[in-house]
């Protein structure tokens, strides 16, 4: 176990944690690369099937920032 | 409009489980404005039910489709649509009972070389009015003979849970009902209206009682227009 990456979707608002990220990335801040950015105008937008088609695709986990 | 809720996910699990290609069918009407069966209501099931089966190693196949309305032929007699029913192991409906039971008949009736279960996905509740967002209460019975012309435009057929013509009874407390103090008493809510609209002469005369045979007493009913048929 302790060799585990959780594979994780993030759930980004272009407003807020995604811009963070982004700024992280200017900033030449190292994240995980087992983190998975989907980029939204809002997480307002995210749907509950996205969430469970994330999982259905593989995925350990759902980050969502906004 | 008819409302429902989606039954519990583990007995519509335990309902396909020995399915191995099924779809979802959704309808675009009634049970998709109470997001109970409507298009996200359909992926959202079909997704959980590969999740859930997935998880077990079990190896099925599970598909969302979406008609406007199952209690209508028109709407599901696409040929390329019949041809995926006709795949299907089962159909999973997730239409209000009649939308189950009419699509049932349907693809019966127009697939003749291979029989087609439809089985249910939700439990239909009733008829019933959007009163704010996310609420929904019941209306309307269907008595077939309505007294709203009567009673301010409160039915107490539907709204008193006695179905009284003749109001309230001595369970009315405060406006509110006796068998939850949660419910207006639908009397109450008459005679306030009808107060309102200077018409509380009107419900001064003894109801007699009510011809039942127009409703669902008389057995299931038919409408029939001549004028329409062909």
């Amino acid at each position: 176990m302790e060799d585990y990456e959780p594979r994780v979707v993030a759930m980004l608002c272009n407003y807020c944690a995604y811009s963070a990220a982004d700024l992280a990335g200017v900033g030449r801040i190292q994240y995980p690369t087992n983190i998975r950015i989907v980029h939204y105008l809002c997480t307002g937008k995210v749907e509950i099937v996205h969430i469970l088609k994330a999982f259905e695709a593989g995925a350990d986990a759902i980050f969502v920032g906004g | 409009m008819i409302t429902a809720d989606r039954k519990p996910f583990e007995e519509i699990k335990e309902s396909v489980k020995d399915y191995k290609k099924i779809m979802v069918l959704g309808c675009e009407t009634c049970v998709a404005i109470c997001q109970a069966g409507g298009e996200k209501e359909a992926e959202i099931l079909a997704s959980e039910l590969r999740l859930a089966f997935g998880n077990e190693g079990n190896k099925v196949e599970v598909n969302d489709e979406l008609v406007v309305r199952q209690c209508d032929d028109e709407f599901m007699a696409d040929p390329a649509f019949l041809e995926k029913v006709k795949e299907a192991d089962v159909i999973l409906s997730i239409a209000c009972g009649v939308g189950v039971q009419h699509a049932c008949k349907f693809f019966n009736r127009v697939i003749t070389d291979k029989p087609i279960r439809v089985i249910p996905g939700l439990n239909t509740t009733f008829m019933g009015a959007n009163i704010d967002v996310g609420l929904w209460e019941e209306r309307c019975l269907g008595c077939g003979d309505c007294v709203l012309e009567k009673t301010g435009g409160i039915c107490p057929i539907a709204r008193c849970a006695k179905s009284l013509l003749n109001g309230p009874c001595g369970g009315s407390s405060d406006g509110k009902c006796e068998i939850n103090k949660e419910l207006d008493c639908a009397w109450n809510l008459i005679i306030e209206r009808l107060e309102v609209l200077g018409d509380l002469e009107r419900i001064k005369p003894v109801e007699m009682y009510k011809d039942w045979r127009s409703s669902y007493s008389g057995g299931p009913r038919k409408r029939v227009r001549e004028d329409l048929r062909l």
